[in-house]
């Protein structure tokens, strides 16, 4: 796949802007918090990685949002280039749209007019295209886990294809009470803390998040080197625990950039510290890598953000080793396979090659590469 | 940009009469339980093709909807917001659009690239260009789902679609399998990644010897007598031109920019 480059990048997450997360992980913070959940029969308390100030879930603070991020991204393109700039978001959230109409139809006394204006989840990304003068071209994608990495490899093939000269990639990820809900519904639900790859890990803490880059063939620091994606899984819910589904798009994805294991100088678990999904990634890591392996889990510190977690935790890698290095993984005391360890201290690093693993729902795989050449 | 179609299927709830979870029980005995009728609509387009049309394996899957399934969105709202009550599990895990695409992806025995996504305008054309410069990397086929369910009641999919009150929806889901090789193909779609002015498309309209179908958006260029609506329909569209071995053009219409897909019959 001819290469396509990475101009410029943002994350908010709960931890804050980008230089606050990264400030904040440096010194050992992390953003978690506590959101009221439905549960069968009651409200519980569980962990959550809220943003700092709570965003209003209607269509304008989302769009209000999403505006102040591309309105940060976009300087890294003249007027000339957004023409050519296509914008693609991966989410999992419910359209609110879909949910006001829902209302309106069937519990509100007073109905709105009918709407001459069509509307769905791609609303956002039409309406800044609209506003930044960018492409037509949008596309909002929905694959759980693996949204807004697929989306960054959509992007990627749309530039390399010769299409288009430009994308902006977004992920989204908000507190939704249905999401929240379904999550404790399926026990998925960590009671305090995120421990990923460790024994007495009990599950994952989700959390809300926006990160953006700009994909380009500019020159830039940062590479995307390849990627591989697919759909295969043992249930919808999971791969088998022997991990074959990740280790197939692990090696399509080195594959896919013409490199061998050993040149990878450090992965970006998927790690949710869910029982059967980090057994799965181990095995799958142990079969590929030597014990060598450098890895580590970031959602311990901005929680699990669903279809934002492909482009939220790359960024929040590239902002690390911009600023020299890879984040340790928190809450791994005693590991799965005492012969691979997470990173149990911030690792110095100025660049190299990355993997970063995204395994979702629904069985969609996928494996990136990120590359930034060492000066 | 040219892709050649190998197979297409084709269900319209209004032209067709089907049980299609008691069809996809006893003729192609399929699992059906836990999975909503968006997941069985999309299922059985799929069944549709590949009793026309052998799949690979590594074949990738698009799948494209106005909305996806308002059904289920509907029902976990009234548990979670109405009636303060947990989700049902199989709710959630039906909520999310790549649940339907993993369905699909499984009756048809492929394990290959799975993307289930939306654009807003220009909702088939868009997901046609994503599919395009997929393929140009991997030189795989690819299988394109279009598919749009008409929600109960039908006026929360009419509240969000842009249409007229009294434009009637249509449940409706399309296929075709594409290729960027000639080799045995029934068919090549012509389309490319601009949009045109409605000056611009009377132009290209004039010198056009070919049919002109277009979506009920398109008022300014065409009287299109359609009463009902589902957002995919380019997709069915051409699919009824192959049927009937009809040259056509489809045009599209959103916010007075034209996008436009020629659609040339091979055999």
């Amino acid at each position: 796949m001819p290469k396509v480059t990475i101009l410029n990048y943002e994350l908010y997450s709960a931890l804050g802007h980008t230089k606050e997360t990264i400030a904040a992980i440096k010194s050992g913070k992390t953003g978690s918090t506590f959101k009221e959940v439905q549960s069968l029969t009651s409200y519980v308390k569980t962990p959550y990685f809220a943003f700092a100030q709570a965003i209003p879930q209607v269509p304008e603070s989302i769009e209000a949002l999403l505006l102040d991020m591309v309105s940060k991204l976009i300087v890294s393109l003249s007027t000339e280039e957004r023409a050519s700039t296509v914008l693609i978001i991966g989410t999992s959230i419910v359209d609110w749209h879909l949910v006001d109409a829902i209302n309106d139809t069937l519990y509100e006394d007073e109905k709105k007019p009918y709407s001459s204006q069509k509307r769905s989840i791609d609303s956002y990304a039409q309406n800044l295209a609209k506003y930044f003068g960018l492409n037509d071209f949008t596309m909002t994608i929905n694959t759980a886990c693996t949204s807004s990495a697929n989306a960054v490899l959509e992007a990627s093939n749309l530039i390399s294809s010769g299409l288009y000269a430009h994308a902006i990639v977004l992920g989204l990820e908000l507190f939704s009470p249905i999401m929240s809900s379904g999550f404790y519904a399926m026990d998925l639900i960590a009671k305090e803390k995120i421990r990923p790859f460790d024994r007495q890990r009990d599950g994952l803490v989700l959390g809300e998040a926006l990160g953006g880059m700009v994909l380009s063939k500019r020159a830039s620091p940062w590479m995307l080197e390849g990627g591989f994606s697919n759909c295969d899984s043992e249930t919808i819910t999971s791969v088998s625990q022997s991990g074959e589904e990740c280790l197939f798009v692990m090696n399509e994805a080195l594959k896919a950039s013409l490199l061998q294991p050993n040149e990878i100088t450090a992965v970006k678990a998927h790690a949710t510290g869910s029982y059967s999904n980090d057994i799965a990634e181990m095995n799958a890591l142990s079969n590929l890598f030597s014990d060598s392996l450098t890895f580590t889990a970031l959602k311990p510190y901005i929680g699990h953000t669903i279809g934002a977690s492909g482009v939220t935790e790359m960024v929040l890698l590239m902002q690390a080793i911009d600023d020299g290095f890879i984040p340790k993984t928190l809450n791994c005391e005693e590991a799965i396979f005492e012969a691979y360890q997470p990173l149990s201290s911030h690792q110095p690093c100025q660049g190299g090659t990355f993997m970063c693993n995204y395994f979702g729902f629904g069985g969609n795989n996928t494996s990136l590469i990120i590359r930034k050449e060492i000066r | 940009m040219k892709l050649y179609i190998q197979n297409f299927s084709t269900y319209r709830s209004d032209r067709d009469e089907v049980n299609i979870k008691a069809t996809l029980k006893k003729e192609y005995h399929l699992e059906t339980r836990r999975q909503s009728e968006f997941i069985h609509l999309a299922v059985y387009g799929g069944q549709l093709l590949k009793d026309k049309i052998s799949i690979d394996p590594s074949d990738a899957l698009y799948m494209t909807s106005a909305n996806g399934d308002i059904d289920v969105v509907q029902r976990s709202n009234t548990y979670v917001n109405k009636e303060k009550q947990a989700i049902k599990l199989f709710d959630f895990i039906n909520l999310l659009g790549n649940t339907s695409s993993y369905y699909v992806a499984k009756s048809l025995g492929i394990h290959g690239k799975n993307i289930f996504q939306i654009s807003n305008h220009f909702t088939y054309i868009h997901t046609l260009i994503s599919l395009y410069s997929s393929l140009y990397h991997s030189q795989t086929n690819a299988i394109l789902c279009a598919v749009d369910l008409a929600p109960n009641p039908e006026e929360i999919a009419q509240r969000v679609l842009g249409i007229e009150e009294n434009t009637s929806l249509v449940s409706s889901v399309n296929y075709q399998k594409f290729s960027l090789q000639s080799k045995d193909a029934m068919a090549v779609l012509e389309f490319d990644t601009r949009s045109y002015t409605l000056e611009e498309m009377k132009t290209i309209l004039a010198s056009n010897r070919a049919k002109v179908h277009g979506s009920i958006r398109c008022k300014a260029l065409l009287d299109n007598d359609e009463t009902s609506f589902f957002e995919t329909m380019p997709s069915a569209v051409l699919n009824e031109a192959m049927k009937q071995s009809n040259d056509i053009i489809y045009i599209d219409c959103y916010d007075e920019k034209y996008k436009i897909l020629k659609l040339k019959n091979l055999r």
